[in-house]
């Protein structure tokens, strides 16, 4: 009886992780060329630079907020670093250096621009929904005005390796997608401040009551996930070699369908790191063996609304049986 | 004029919800034209009863006859069919709308125009105009209702109420939100609608209204009728022998004294619209409680006191050293804890387990070099379960599993582990069986034998009278007395709670 229960209990946590592996073993059948250390590598290096944003946007739905403006975010973290690149190496900086001051720079813009949509919402009642909305145009038209409208290539070669390079076998892209994971799933999970997200996500005035600071909670978590946005632009402008501010278009909604497929409640409150890892692999790896499988683009997007929903739908039925 | 007149029965009428009994076999008539009143505590079974009768829950068994004849609600618009309708305390009108649409909402007449159908404003505003006459009152009918103050609402509400014609109104605390004049012409329009043939049922908990408003009283208490009497016979004194009843609790061991060291002192604490120039004292280990009606101001101190809602003006002495409030975080640190009066709102995050909410105040504390361990928030989590008796079968499930008395335990527990050394307690047996407040009595014993000392607010007067060392009175956001429990009764206390009047 008890065993019974158990293997229900680790069913029904697990359901999308058995779906994927399911998944997975289909594709290596069918998908020539599925199944080889190459391509699953590839998978992950290509969910990567959405992936590392993902990890963020995971906080800040479980927070109770939500951020629109990451696309916007990348394409002028990775127009700002190029801009900055060039103007210092251009004042006679030396290109290591310069590229150095460059990333230091817009990681930090990177987590102020977050840490205002925290602040809009805590001190004047701004929702956060409304900021970012601002935010993903603004951002895009500053990226147009850094640029003047044209890609900036001031990146020497060796450039290419934070957004094109391998690491024993591995790609570098794909190396910064786990660490953010196992840093946030740390965070998230073993730290006070884990613990306040969730409580400022599931009742703010509880956590308020609790004497947990709820203000900064939000400010912090938002402001990683902008920060998270500004390391994704420079994988970013590394990988195409340049600051183009018409990168990243729409990434705010696959990077948020990712976060609600690992199960993560747009209530807030409740959610899981690992979950958003599983839903982000599982894009990731729909697109690959349908690209494999020669499936039409039309149709892969179509694929991945109805995956949005099934996500979505298995997850509140798994809930309504808990509750009976 | 002579009206016909009706009458209206429940024959054992009982709502039974897992482990509470709501209603015990209520067997009352009451008659038209006459104001029935009916009283009891919060938690008493007047809100269940009144519920019933207007449809909105089914009994679990007993009947209701209305005029011979038994009827069935099985919804509210079943028992607006049969003549019965419900003015609730919270008012319902739609903000937008003017007062002829509000009290013909849903059912404004229309006409044929231009070839549609469009509503016929001409009859509206007569319709509503013949509503108001017969009630006797005046309104501007196309003024807004968001531009309309509580009372005028209130009639509206009444009004609205009116147009369905009812045999049967039933008018729940229609007064808490009035202020006297107000009240005083409520109460004609009341009587006027008594002589018009209507059954009025009106409930309260304000002894003095009864006076004044109905013709008999019936007591409610912990879901059973205690008996109803003729105004003629309802002294105040017999009707909170009645509401209150036989006192069962455990008294306070009486080797418990507070401590002779003074800890807290509230000096002229203020805030604009909640209460006004406080100040008292509370020793080490001492348990005082607050009396007072419903919006005295009791709840909106504790949270001052707590930073939740810093005060406009004022200060504390914790131990002698100034302080002035203004985040719960702040008075966290300093010692305080204020356990809240809606539990599920603001004292617990229901989504999170019960081991997640017994840590929430305490991660800093639980946590080894920043790091939270499953090993240091189990031990934590095991010794308050143990030591607070909370009955959980898995404390990583949701807390909502929780029965009300093992939730609040929770609460407690959750701030015990910040090593509090006060403890502000807002209504903390609310909602919690005997057994639970027992417990929890206990627990507040405990903590004063440690030397923490705690506030309590309780809207349960015996309680306070057996829990505490000494109570405050508050009365308007003001203290106005302060009492010793073993030296007044509890009619005398709930007298000093009620207004001006009423205190001699």
């Amino acid at each position: 009886m008890i065993t019974h229960s158990r293997f229900r209990m680790w069913l029904n946590e697990g359901i999308l992780e058995i779906i994927l592996i399911l998944f997975c073993v289909a594709l290596s059948f069918i998908a020539p060329g599925f199944l080889t250390p190459e391509n699953l590598l590839n998978v992950l290096r290509n969910v990567s630079m959405q992936g590392v944003i993902a990890f963020g946007m995971t906080m800040v739905i479980i927070s109770g907020e939500i951020d629109l403006s990451v696309g916007s975010a990348v394409a002028f973290a990775s127009c700002l670093a190029a801009f900055l690149t060039q103007a210092l190496s251009g004042a006679g900086i030396g290109m290591p250096l310069a590229i150095a001051v460059a990333i230091l720079v817009t990681l930090a813009v990177g987590f102020l621009i977050g840490a205002f949509t925290g602040l809009m919402r805590t001190r004047y009642q701004v929702p956060s929904f409304i900021t970012t909305l601002a935010l993903l145009t603004g951002l895009s038209g500053a990226a147009e005005l850094i640029t003047n409208g044209f890609p900036l290539t001031p990146f020497p070669d060796w450039y290419n390796f934070i957004g094109g390079g391998y690491v024993l076998g591995v790609p570098f892209p794909a190396l910064i997608f786990l660490l953010t994971f196992v840093v946030l799933q740390f965070l998230m999970n073993y730290t006070p401040f884990g613990r306040s997200v969730y409580a400022v996500g599931g009742n703010a005035e509880a956590a308020r009551l609790s004497g947990i600071n709820v203000k900064r909670v939000k400010i912090l978590v938002l402001g990683t996930t902008a920060f998270l946005a500004a390391i994704s632009g420079i994988m970013v402008s590394s990988e195409i070699m340049s600051g183009t501010a018409t990168t990243a278009k729409g990434w705010e909604l696959d990077v948020i369908a990712a976060v609600i497929i690992g199960g993560t409640s747009l209530m807030g409150g409740v959610g899981r790191i690992w979950g958003t890892m599983v839903g982000v692999v599982f894009l990731g790896v729909i697109m690959n063996g349908m690209t494999l499988l020669n499936v039409s683009e039309y149709w892969q997007h179509v694929v991945r609304g109805a995956l949005i929903l099934v996500a979505v739908l298995l997850n509140l039925l798994q809930k309504g049986r808990e509750q009976r | 004029m002579d009206a016909p007149v009706h009458r209206l029965e429940t024959v054992s009428l009982r709502k039974e919800y897992p482990g509470t009994l709501a209603l015990n076999d209520a067997s009352l008539s009451f008659e038209s034209g006459k104001v029935h009143a009916l009283i009891g505590k919060n938690g008493a079974g007047k809100s269940t009863l009144v519920k019933i009768l207007a449809g909105a829950i089914r009994p679990t068994r007993g009947s209701i006859v209305l005029n011979g004849e038994h009827v069935q609600l099985r919804s509210p618009a079943d028992a607006l069919q049969r003549g019965i309708i419900a003015v609730h305390q919270e008012l319902s009108l739609v903000p937008e709308l003017s007062v002829a649409e509000n009290i013909l909402l849903g059912r404004l007449p229309t006409k044929q125009g231009w070839g549609r159908i469009v509503i016929d404003w001409k009859s509206v505003f007569a319709r509503t105009e013949e509503v108001l006459q017969s009630l006797g009152i005046e309104f501007d009918l196309r003024a807004r209702a968001s531009t309309l103050g509580v009372a005028q609402q209130q009639v509206v509400e009444i009004a609205k109420a009116m147009s369905y014609r009812p045999s049967v109104l039933i008018l729940d605390e229609p007064t808490s939100a009035l202020a006297q004049h107000e009240t005083d012409r409520l109460f004609e329009l009341v009587r006027r609608l008594a002589g018009q043939g209507v059954i009025l049922l009106y409930i309260t908990h304000r002894l003095q209204e009864l006076q004044r408003i109905a013709n008999t009283v019936t007591v409610l208490r912990n879901g059973s009728v205690v008996g109803t009497i003729d105004i003629a016979d309802a002294r105040p004194s017999t009707i909170v022998q009645m509401m209150f009843g036989e006192n069962l609790q455990k008294a306070r061991p009486a080797e418990l004294v507070a401590r002779n060291e003074p800890f807290l002192a509230v000096r002229n604490l203020s805030k604009r619209g909640a209460f006004q120039n406080i100040s008292f004292a509370v020793n080490r280990g001492e348990i005082v409680g607050i009396a007072g009606l419903l919006g005295a101001g009791r709840t909106e101190l504790l949270r001052a006191i707590f930073g939740a809602d810093p005060p406009d003006e004022g200060d504390l002495l914790l131990e002698g050293t100034p302080v002035r409030p203004t985040s719960p975080q702040q008075m966290k640190n300093l010692g305080v804890a204020l356990t809240p009066e809606n539990r599920k709102e603001q004292g617990l995050v229901l989504l999170l387990s019960t081991s997640v909410n017994l840590c929430l105040a305490s991660l800093d504390r639980i946590a080894t070099h920043g790091f939270l361990t499953r090993l240091r928030e189990r031990a934590v989590v095991d010794k308050n379960v143990r030591e607070l008796d909370i009955s959980v079968a898995n404390v990583d499930a949701p807390i909502t599993y929780l029965s009300g008395g093992n939730q609040q335990k929770v609460v407690i527990g959750k701030w015990l582990n910040t090593q509090p050394r006060l403890v502000l307690l807002d209504e903390p047996t609310r909602g919690i069986d005997l057994q639970a407040k027992q417990q929890m009595f206990q627990l507040i014993w405990e903590m004063s034998k440690r030397g923490i000392s705690s506030i309590v607010v309780s809207s349960e007067l015996e309680e306070l009278l057996d829990l505490c060392h000494r109570i405050l009175i508050m009365r308007q956001g003001q203290i106005v007395g302060e009492v010793q429990p073993q030296e007044i009764s509890l009619d005398k206390l709930f007298a000093a709670c009620m207004e001006e009047q009423e205190v001699q």
